[in-house]
């Protein structure tokens, strides 16, 4: 199946969800005007993707140094479609929350994701400089 | 307005400590504009990246709810970006900064808001923790157009309780004013 690749505007971060190399990646600042907008193409690739998952170890890496309330929202809808997929399907994915030390809200937010998850691998990362 | 006149709404601005005010249409664009101005200026005056990512971050919330939520929001026929009238203001006092965002309500928003705003304002920090990760769970409500988080998110984050006030206009519409402080 084809990659998805979003480039990264002033307000939505960089997309890179590889088929390939099972690594899918957010980064950058996410606060769009409508969430749904720029949600729906990654729900509907992730769908279609996890239906060909086999049992290759698979890497989210979410790098965001800002995100909106709503974009909050949207990323707990990912993470709990992904810890399904674990749960029910014993797939293997890992998710890494990736942070800024200086960015104290970052680091407590990563936790809040972490806290109410269980199944799903979520790590928080510091990032390196 | 008269002329004269300009230079005594920049000094009142000024003496209130306010780093900037803008009033009238509000969108997007606008806010990636004043989102940018608003880093630059505090990274500036030497703020730190936490204090500055807390202010942009209030900014963020309280223009996006003007957006989404003026009863004087319109969308023009060639544009997908809504663009609503409003009132936002970034200042400092008493060695914190404010945000302040005004717009005007249907009068018979007045009872909601004014309850769930209350209803935040008599949480704690665990509490006001708790019940974002209850609402995040919930499906928007239908009035919603963000995640309906926005509140919440700006009573977690206001180092003082979120102020809010409503001031009637006529028959049909209220000034809707809120404040948070980072």
């Amino acid at each position: 199946m084809d990659n998805l690749k979003i480039e990264a505007t002033k307000y939505t971060p960089k997309v890179s969800f590889n088929a390939e190399t099972n690594v899918l990646e957010l980064e950058g600042e996410c606060y769009p005007e409508n969430i749904a907008e720029f949600s729906k193409p990654l729900f509907s690739w992730l769908e279609d993707y996890l239906s060909h998952l086999g049992n290759q170890a698979v890497t989210v890496n979410v790098a965001l140094s800002y995100f909106n309330s709503s974009t909050s929202k949207m990323l707990l809808d990912f993470f709990e479609r992904l810890e399904a997929e674990v749960a029910n399907n014993g797939k293997n994915i890992s998710v890494n929350w990736i942070y800024d030390p200086e960015n104290d809200s970052a680091e407590e937010y990563g936790e809040e994701f972490k806290e109410d998850l269980d199944s799903l691998s979520f790590n928080l990362v510091e990032k390196e400089e | 307005m008269q002329l004269e006149n300009l230079y005594y709404l920049k000094t009142e601005l000024d003496t209130q400590g306010i780093l900037f005010s803008f009033s009238g249409p509000i969108s997007q664009t606008l806010l990636l504009e004043m989102g940018d101005t608003l880093r630059n200026k505090m990274t500036l005056e030497k703020a730190t990246p936490s204090i500055t990512l807390k202010v942009f971050s209030m900014l963020v919330e309280q223009t996006q709810n003007i957006i989404h939520y003026s009863a004087e929001k319109r969308t023009p026929l060639h544009s997908k970006e809504a663009v609503s009238d409003g009132i936002i203001v970034v200042g400092y006092e008493n060695g914190r900064y404010y945000v302040l965002c005004g717009n005007q309500v249907h009068n018979n928003k007045v009872n909601r808001i004014t309850n769930e705003l209350t209803q935040l304002q008599n949480m704690d920090k665990e509490a006001l923790k708790d019940y974002y990760k209850e609402q995040r769970r919930k499906v928007p409500h239908a009035d919603s157009q963000g995640a309906g988080l926005g509140f919440i998110e700006m009573a977690r984050r206001s180092v003082t309780p979120i102020e809010f006030n409503f001031q009637k206009v006529d028959d049909k519409f209220y000034f809707f004013s809120l404040k948070t402080s980072v």
